[in-house]
């Protein structure tokens, strides 16, 4: 009862304390403590030589491979567009720092490193070109086409005569008219 | 092998029977008296038998055995080996009697045909 008093009293006295600061400040403008802090974020798109560099030097690279996405309100900031390489395509010999990911501490990262990580899109170059590929499949489909239509107009068969049924060709197992008198049926040894 | 292709699809494609149409000459033809094929089981016996429709044929009665004798010597797999004999047997004298039926039939059209052929 005591503790249940002591906490209340604390409550009123944050509440009171907040009210200067407007309700929303204190409830819904607290920032959340999980995602990524301020300077984990891209800074703002840089439009001088200076901010360019400042940039380029904060991302490790030099100002030569340093190169911003476009400014077209994406939201990417001065984050640098690195080329679209699948981390498979990289050297499996080299020494990295972090050979799972193929990549050295401090490099700067794709901003879909997660997309070109190497069990996930690969854009290493085909092992022949396109028009082989295709030529090759359809090529290969388009005979067995040609050779399932020839089996079909040229059906293989065994040189033998139709087999012999009795009963007038199992006439009434067959789903026939018991009424009816079947076609009569001889059939002969040979 | 597959020279009964090359006849019905090249050399005699007109002549060479297609198993899958009736056949066309008369039964008796070359024979002076002809035996009828002997049926052994009855209906009866082939429906309380509960044969599938393709085993109704002139071994069903050598089927039956078999199936009655597999029955009662279970679960001894290896019994019946006569019986299984029997049936065997029985069925590959049907298939060589239906190689016959088509090599008569295919003899019989050339000669038609030869006959046809001659100057009247």
């Amino acid at each position: 009862m005591k503790m249940a008093a002591l906490g209340a009293r604390q409550w009123a006295r944050a509440l009171l304390k907040a009210r200067g600061q407007g309700f929303t400040n204190t409830f819904i403008g607290a920032r959340a403590a999980s995602g990524p802090s301020k300077d984990m974020l891209p800074g703002p798109y840089p439009k001088t030589p200076e901010e360019m560099a400042a940039a380029a030097k904060k991302y490790n690279m030099t100002l030569h491979d340093y190169k911003p996405y476009p400014d077209d309100g994406m939201g990417y900031g001065d984050y640098p567009m690195l080329p679209e390489k699948s981390q498979h395509e990289r050297d499996p010999w080299y020494g990295w720092d972090h050979p799972d990911f193929r990549r050295n501490w401090g490099e700067p990262m794709h901003w879909d490193f997660d997309m070109y990580i190497r069990n996930r899109v690969d854009t290493s170059p085909l092992a022949m070109d396109w028009k082989t590929m295709y030529t090759t499949l359809l090529g290969f489909v388009g005979f067995m086409l040609f050779m399932f239509y020839v089996g079909e107009k040229f059906p293989s068969y065994q040189p033998v005569a139709p087999k012999q049924y009795p009963y007038n060709n199992l006439h009434l197992e067959s789903g026939g008219d018991p009424e009816k008198a079947p076609e009569e049926v001889k059939n002969y040894t040979i | 092998m597959g020279s009964h292709l090359v006849r019905s699809y090249v050399t005699e494609t007109d002549t060479t029977p297609d198993p899958a149409k009736p056949f066309t000459s008369d039964p008796t033809t070359g024979f002076d008296d002809r035996t009828e094929r002997e049926m052994v089981a009855t209906q009866d016996q082939m429906n309380l038998a509960m044969l599938p429709l393709e085993q109704r044929d002139y071994c069903a009665h050598h089927l039956i055995k078999l199936m009655k004798c597999k029955r009662d010597n279970w679960p001894n797999f290896l019994a019946c080996k006569h019986e299984r004999h029997d049936w065997d047997y029985c069925e590959h004298q049907d298939y060589v009697m239906r190689m016959k039926e088509y090599e008569r039939e295919r003899r019989l059209r050339l000669r038609q045909k030869r006959i046809e052929a001659q100057p009247a």
